[in-house]
């Protein structure tokens, strides 16, 4: 058998963060009662007139920028044809002729090494709205809940030849997406999917093989076992003529691992574009361009690197906390207030990963007040608040912007000084726990503690645990 | 155009032309054709493109939610709806 190799191409859409949908004023969240967020705009009814969301255009620039693109100026959209209950107007609004970006690159890095993957454009788009087949009364439900919520389209040249450097390509794409807060880049939740365009061809061939397209797949691992069964599928049917292998559109069937043909692939020719005469041109002149591209984050790898050389983390913590822009966010403010680096660091990766577990939420989901904790992170470094305490303290600033120091004020979290009454607890609960006092006095060291822990309950956490442990031993 | 571009064209629109219709649209796109070709022949080489009569440029508005309609309202003119969707005949590829 011939060596060959695979080549894909990949389109990515990615749903934008904004709060209203690209050309209306109507919601963008995900989710909601069916047709809830709705116009007659975004249901297609005759005599609406679109306007372009801002937004939709600031994000479609920080992305083309974050990829290394082009941006184009002047920037247009255009009608894609389509007949298709989910598109009301029978078409799509996207770009075709002039989209907002162009010509970019992502490097990526797999076991093989550092790679480029050109990107050929960036377009903004539309989404369509949501169908449900009833099978009771045999109907087809529509939801237009989704249709206009805003969306890029990342193309890529076909530079990908295997499933790693797919999934290299992604994360990458999904890292430099968030980081630069242009959407929350969530598959399970449809805000990035992707269509996967594969051939195979004898190595050394110039000439692609027949492409077949893998539409909205959601799930990276998904991606992967797709990958591996539509080549070995070309390779079967090229080697030993087991089908003739046609240009098409496949459906991805992880459950049977399967692809199955769905249509003919379309051509450009067919979706019939032409300009959309109701969207004006979007001209972005300088002050605009300027103004996006100075809003850039530094890069995830770039802070990374700053994070390890100036500030002396490990790179343990750094890889953590370039994960997120959230926590990068906090963890600079944080810092900026308490000089203390490594413990603002630690707070963010165990207390508040703890806490947005329990939540179920992701690490974008963060919105503490970094600057507040600083203060906190400070306030127990120096021995002001406890650090049970201080956890304590972190719970209620996940919910309420609050000033930490005085809230430990207020509520009784400041560590005592107050010898005195340390000696008094102590006393008070040697006197009232003799099994325990007698335990340790034979030699059971655990007994120690659990006179510690009642006393440190007494003195509400507010005592420090050395002080504590030597007045126990004291008198004993 | 020719009989198969029509037939395609029919697909992708989803229509169904009796012989009639599609000899008549034939003989429009006839027309149409000729039209083209005397467009084709202007020489526009110097004129710079246009997307709008009109010379308007980035009509944008902010991102801020603003609802103004209620479901049961724009489902009014609806044929059929259910349970707050609208209601088609089936359709599966």
């Amino acid at each position: 058998m011939k060596d060959y190799e695979i080549v894909i191409g990949l389109e990515v859409h990615v749903e934008l963060a904004t709060n209203s949908k690209i050309f209306c004023s109507c919601s963008a969240k995900f989710g909601g009662e069916q047709n809830e967020h709705v116009c007659p705009a975004c249901c297609g009814m005759p005599g609406m007139l679109p306007v372009v969301n801002r937004r939709v255009v600031d994000l479609g620039m920080t992305a083309g920028m974050m990829l290394g693109c082009h941006i184009n100026r002047t920037t247009t959209f255009d009608k894609k044809s389509y007949y298709y209950p989910d598109l009301p107007g029978s078409y799509q609004t996207t770009q075709w002729f002039a989209p907002v970006a162009v010509n970019g690159t992502v490097e990526i890095e797999t076991s093989k090494g550092k790679k480029a993957i050109r990107i050929k454009q960036i377009h903004m788009e539309e989404d369509a709205g949501k169908l449900v087949h009833d099978d009771w009364t045999d109907t087809t439900l529509v939801d237009f809940n989704r249709t206009s919520v805003p969306l890029i389209e990342i193309v890529s040249q076909p530079d990908l030849s295997s499933a790693e450097e797919v999934v290299a390509y992604l994360e990458r794409l999904r890292s430099l997406l968030r980081f630069a807060k242009v959407s929350e880049c969530r598959m399970e939740q449809g805000s990035m999917r992707c269509d996967v365009n594969l051939s195979v061809r004898p190595v050394g061939q110039k000439e692609y093989g027949v492409r077949t397209e893998m539409k909205n797949m959601n799930s990276i691992s998904a991606i992967e076992r797709a990958i591996a069964y539509e080549s070995a599928r070309h390779i079967d049917a090229i080697e030993n003529g087991t089908e003739e292998l046609v240009q098409e559109t496949r459906r991805w069937d992880d459950i049977k691992g399967k692809s199955f043909a769905m249509r003919n692939k379309e051509t450009a020719g067919d979706y019939r574009y032409f300009p959309d005469p109701n969207v004006m041109p979007v001209v972005i002149d300088d002050a605009w361009f300027d103004t996006i591209r100075d809003s850039l984050p530094e890069f995830p790898e770039v802070k990374r690197v700053r994070y390890i050389e100036e500030l002396g983390l490990g790179e343990y913590d750094a890889d953590m906390l370039v994960e997120s822009r959230a926590f990068c966010d906090a963890f600079e403010a944080a810092y900026a207030e308490s000089g203390l680096a490594k413990e603002s660091a630690n707070w963010l990766i165990t207390n508040c990963m703890n806490l947005l577990n329990r939540r179920q939420m992701t690490t974008d989901m963060l919105s503490i007040n970094g600057k507040a904790l600083g203060v906190l992170v400070k306030i127990v470094a120096d021995g002001t608040v406890s650090h049970a305490n201080g956890k304590k303290i972190l719970e209620v600033m996940f919910d309420e912007d609050i000033d930490p120091k005085k809230y430990a004020e207020e509520n009784g979290y400041i560590v005592s000084n107050d010898t005195g009454k340390i000696v008094e607890v102590v006393r008070a609960v040697i006197a009232a726990d003799p099994k325990s006092v007698a335990d340790y006095k034979s030699g059971k060291e655990k007994a120690l503690m659990a006179l510690f822990g009642k006393c440190m309950k007494e003195l509400k956490g507010n005592c420090d645990p050395q002080l504590l442990r030597a007045t126990i031993l004291e008198n004993l | 155009m020719n009989e198969t571009v029509l037939k395609r064209l029919e697909k992708l629109n989803q229509l169904a032309l009796t012989e009639e219709e599609e000899k008549a649209f034939l003989a429009f796109y006839a027309e149409q054709e000729e039209e083209q070709k005397a467009l084709a022949a202007v020489n526009t080489e110097e004129v710079e493109r246009m997307v709008h009569v009109m010379p308007v440029y980035t009509v944008v508005r902010d991102d801020v939610v603003i609802k103004m309609f209620e479901r049961e309202d724009l489902q009014k003119g609806a044929p059929e709806t259910m349970d707050g969707y609208w209601q088609v005949p089936r359709l599966v590829e």
